[in-house]
């Protein structure tokens, strides 16, 4: 694939898993940048050995200001397409192709991956989580107007013209609602696509908790009353 | 004057003092400063003052009232740090960004374990 498709893997403490998912990367032939969140472990020297670009914040901020760096240094390097993935091996790399297609034939400016379009991958979420997702999807969609089936999935698309025009200012997890937020606010069109994801119980590990929609839905709170 | 009027209104003046000498701000600030100290100082040398104040508003004891009043600005103050803080935090955020993309790393062509540091190639 093209190397102005540009895959932006945010990654706080990811060392037991940030190899594999970056090697499973590469064989797409896009341009990887890591944005290595402030890790405390090795993550960072990992890095080193593997064709990609790396990007170090000094403090740790969060995952929405984690892919923010990211998206502002594909773009400085001409990006054309932004995709976004989690470093914990969830997502596919197989997927890539379909989640970028709409942006490449220009029907959409941003495609938001969904665990809800296919059987196969609703059957993979614990129904616990499935139940969590759905409500989030309430809120997003009473919220920002966005009606998607899927709610926090890291994998997304964005068209160059879509990354300019969007810029995440919830530096925490709340950012999968803030930028359903800026699509609404800048009309971008949007699509979703089916993904697969895997959890492992790494991945559980790293993931978000339940209580922590508590947190993200205050900091969307927050958010609109101090700009 | 009894000491605790007499221990407040030094503190209230050595306040005021510190305020003008470390903090500089608008005119405006420093007009409502001034009214507050003012106002302070008349409410300990004539404490029947605000109960009588109080009672018009329908509260039953001065002290009472001036606690109420103070629970509200306290909360307008909770809230102008909180906002500051979330100002402070948004520009941290662009400079971590700033000095992240400075450093980058680019090992594409560079093979194993060699580094090149700053390696942006321009704006493309």
């Amino acid at each position: 694939m093209d190397k102005s498709i540009f895959i932006v893997v945010p990654a706080y403490n990811e060392a037991a898993a940030i190899r594999s998912t970056i090697e499973e990367l590469t064989d797409c032939g896009c341009s990887i940048v890591v944005v290595d969140d402030g890790s405390v472990d090795n993550t960072w020297s990992i890095l080193k050995d593997e064709p990609l670009y790396a990007v170090r914040h000094p403090i740790n901020l969060g995952q929405g200001a984690a892919l923010q760096t990211g998206m502002t240094f594909a773009l400085e390097l001409g990006a054309k397409v932004i995709v976004h993935f989690d470093a914990d091996g969830q997502h596919t790399a197989m997927d890539i192709n379909s989640i970028v297609e709409p942006i490449l034939s220009g029907h959409a400016d941003v495609v938001l991956g969904s665990r809800f379009l296919r059987k196969a991958d609703r059957a993979i979420v614990p129904p616990s989580r499935r139940l969590l997702l759905k409500l989030a999807v309430l809120f997003n969609g009473c919220l920002t107007g966005i009606w998607l089936t899927d709610a926090h999935n890291g994998f997304r698309a964005l068209s160059r013209s879509a990354a300019q025009k969007i810029m995440i200012r919830e530096n925490h997890f709340a950012h999968a609602s803030d930028i359903l937020t800026q699509i609404r606010r800048h009309r971008l069109r949007y699509v979703e696509r089916p993904t697969r994801i895997t959890y492992s119980t790494y991945s559980l590990g790293k993931g978000q908790r339940a209580w922590n929609a508590f947190n993200i839905v205050i900091d969307l709170f927050l958010g609109r009353i101090f700009k | 004057m009894t000491p605790i009027q007499i221990i407040l209104v030094v503190l209230l003046v050595i306040g005021a003092a510190l305020y003008f000498s470390k903090l500089r701000s608008l005119l405006l600030d420093r007009l409502l400063v001034v009214a507050l100290i003012g106002l302070a100082i008349a409410m300990i040398v004539k404490p029947g003052l605000t109960t009588r104040v109080a009672n018009w508003v329908g509260v039953g004891r001065g002290v009472d009232l001036i606690f109420y009043l103070t629970l509200v600005g306290l909360s307008f103050v909770l809230l102008i740090l909180y906002s500051e803080v979330r100002t402070l935090q948004s520009r941290l955020t662009e400079l971590t960004r700033a000095v992240a993309i400075a450093n980058s790393r680019n090992t594409h062509d560079s093979g194993h374990r060699v580094e090149e540091e700053r390696t942006m190639e321009g704006n493309v």
